[in-house]
């Protein structure tokens, strides 16, 4: 009889242990704006001969005490409110490590790991969703003011989810750093209201994500999305317009864009809890799209790609 | 010599009753927003600073219902900013929230409720100002922001940053 007990008690802590939504994960990162205002852009070559200037966060963090000040200020009060961050310093050094780790690593046969270029260029800092701080001081004859931005983003969306800012009185003798740590103080609980105005939206409307559906050339499948393969001669594109429309929240998704090769839904809600109660991300939804239509009349392969929390390439034809 | 002890105690009883409806006034005055809270500063971690004005026949029941007005506007109201001071929106900002923990509020705020955990007058000075028949009292305060936040996130009154995740 205990041990009958003793399995249900387990089996009910894992199903409490499930059904709690996946966090989001945050992480503050200084804007391009600040970046580029304060030197620490580095220039890269886009591939197509020409160059491109990119935020350098590592120099940044390095030489910069201020930023360093504001970002460990930001996340002490986020660590207070219950909702430690990222950190945008450990990040870098983690994908440094990874690199290095990742040019040494050799089978015992002498085989290096597999990484695709699409690996490579994943590992970037990254979290679902981004906090953006900009500040700029003013100087007026002895008198300093601050203007400072905080910015929350949606990796995924690309929406912003607000954010809060303003000016600080003007000062004599106060130096940046105490300037910028009263201001991320006082304006912490103004973002914080912001944030959770967009978690209670997802609770009660669902994770907004992205979905993008695409077509492996001339795969063995045969098919592309125009291709009839419908019990009564519908599109294949139909098919999954239908798919949609019955399993996301109340029929929400936007689809931005079409071809015969390429869709793409934005604005998707995808309920935060799957039918047994399990958290759902966007890779679990894919799932669901990928289950449909490999099973008959489709029979379909799908391949597909995470790209975190909130995007999922779904590519159709092959694996 | 009875008769002035007489005298003063007949006074002290007809006063009390007067005390004690300017006090169920100033009660009813906070329940009913009817006070004014505006940022007196910027606090520092954990606090705000506010300066709020309270209303009553009597310039001493004003000041001290002054205290339980400024965590009852940090609570409902939020207060404008302005000046390099910073607006800041109430911790419950739910519609309906005050009345569905109507029994909550009403132990919190009560005479030496939990309210008074969370407040602290910031210096001895007041403003007094006489409106008609009554008195216009300001006094600064601290409310201690955070720990009231994280005592109503424990009660359920508003739901924490990470909750639900």
């Amino acid at each position: 009889m205990k041990k009958y007990l003793f399995i249900a008690a387990m089996l009910t802590m894992s199903l409490a242990v499930f059904s709690q939504a996946k966090k989001p994960t945050l992480m503050v990162m200084p804007s391009d704006a600040w970046c580029y205002q304060n030197g620490y852009m580095k220039i890269i070559p886009d591939g197509e001969g020409h160059e491109a200037q990119i935020p350098d966060y590592e120099e940044a963090l390095r030489t910069s005490m201020d930023l360093k000040l504001a970002i460990a200020k930001i996340n002490d009060l986020m660590a207070e409110r219950g909702f430690p961050l990222k950190d945008l310093e450990q990040q870098v050094k983690l994908i440094r490590q990874q690199t290095a780790e990742q040019n040494l690593v050799t089978s015992k046969s002498g085989n290096e790991m597999a990484e695709s270029p699409v690996d490579n260029l994943l590992r970037v800092a990254k979290a679902d969703i981004i906090i953006e701080l900009t500040w700029d001081i003013k100087e007026q004859g002895p008198k300093r003011t601050l203007s400072y931005i905080l910015e929350g983003k949606d990796s995924y969306t690309g929406k912003s989810i607000g954010g809060s800012n303003g000016t600080s009185s003007p000062s004599f003798s106060a130096d940046v750093s105490v300037l910028l740590e009263e201001a991320v103080v006082a304006h912490i609980d103004n973002f914080n209201s912001r944030l959770q105005a967009y978690f209670d939206d997802l609770f009660a409307n669902g994770r907004e994500v992205s979905l993008e559906i695409r077509v492996f050339a001339d795969n063995a499948a045969g098919i592309d999305l125009e291709s009839e393969v419908g019990t009564d001669g519908e599109e294949l594109a139909e098919v999954i317009d239908g798919w949609m429309a019955t399993n996301t929240v109340e029929g929400r998704f936007t689809k931005l864009g079409s071809s015969e090769n390429y869709i793409a839904y934005e604005q998707v809600r995808i309920p935060l809890y799957s039918n047994s109660g399990v958290a759902m991300d966007t890779e679990a939804f894919a799932r669901k799209l990928r289950n449909y239509l490999r099973k008959e009349p489709f029979n379909i392969p799908v391949k597909i790609m995470n790209r975190g929390l909130g995007k999922c390439i779904l590519v159709l034809g092959e694996k | 010599m009875k008769r002035n002890i007489l005298l003063l105690a007949l006074a002290v009883l007809m006063a009390m009753p007067s005390f004690a409806g300017a006090k169920k006034k100033a009660e009813k005055d906070t329940e009913h927003f009817r006070y004014e809270i505006e940022c007196a500063g910027n606090g520092t971690q954990g606090t705000y600073l506010v300066k709020v004005w309270s209303y009553s026949k009597r310039a001493k029941v004003a000041a001290e219902q002054c205290m339980k007005n400024a965590v009852h506007g940090v609570i409902f109201k939020g207060y404008t900013g302005g000046n390099g001071c910073v607006a800041q929106k109430p911790l419950a900002n739910r519609p309906g929230v005050e009345m569905e923990y109507e029994e909550f509020f009403k132990l919190f705020f009560s005479d030496n409720g939990e309210y008074y955990k969370y407040v602290s007058l910031t210096g001895a000075t007041q403003d007094v100002v006489k409106v008609g028949k009554e008195y216009k009292v300001g006094i600064i305060v601290s409310v201690q922001k955070d720990e009231l936040r994280k005592a109503l996130e424990q009660a359920g009154v508003i739901r924490g940053l990470g909750s639900g995740f």
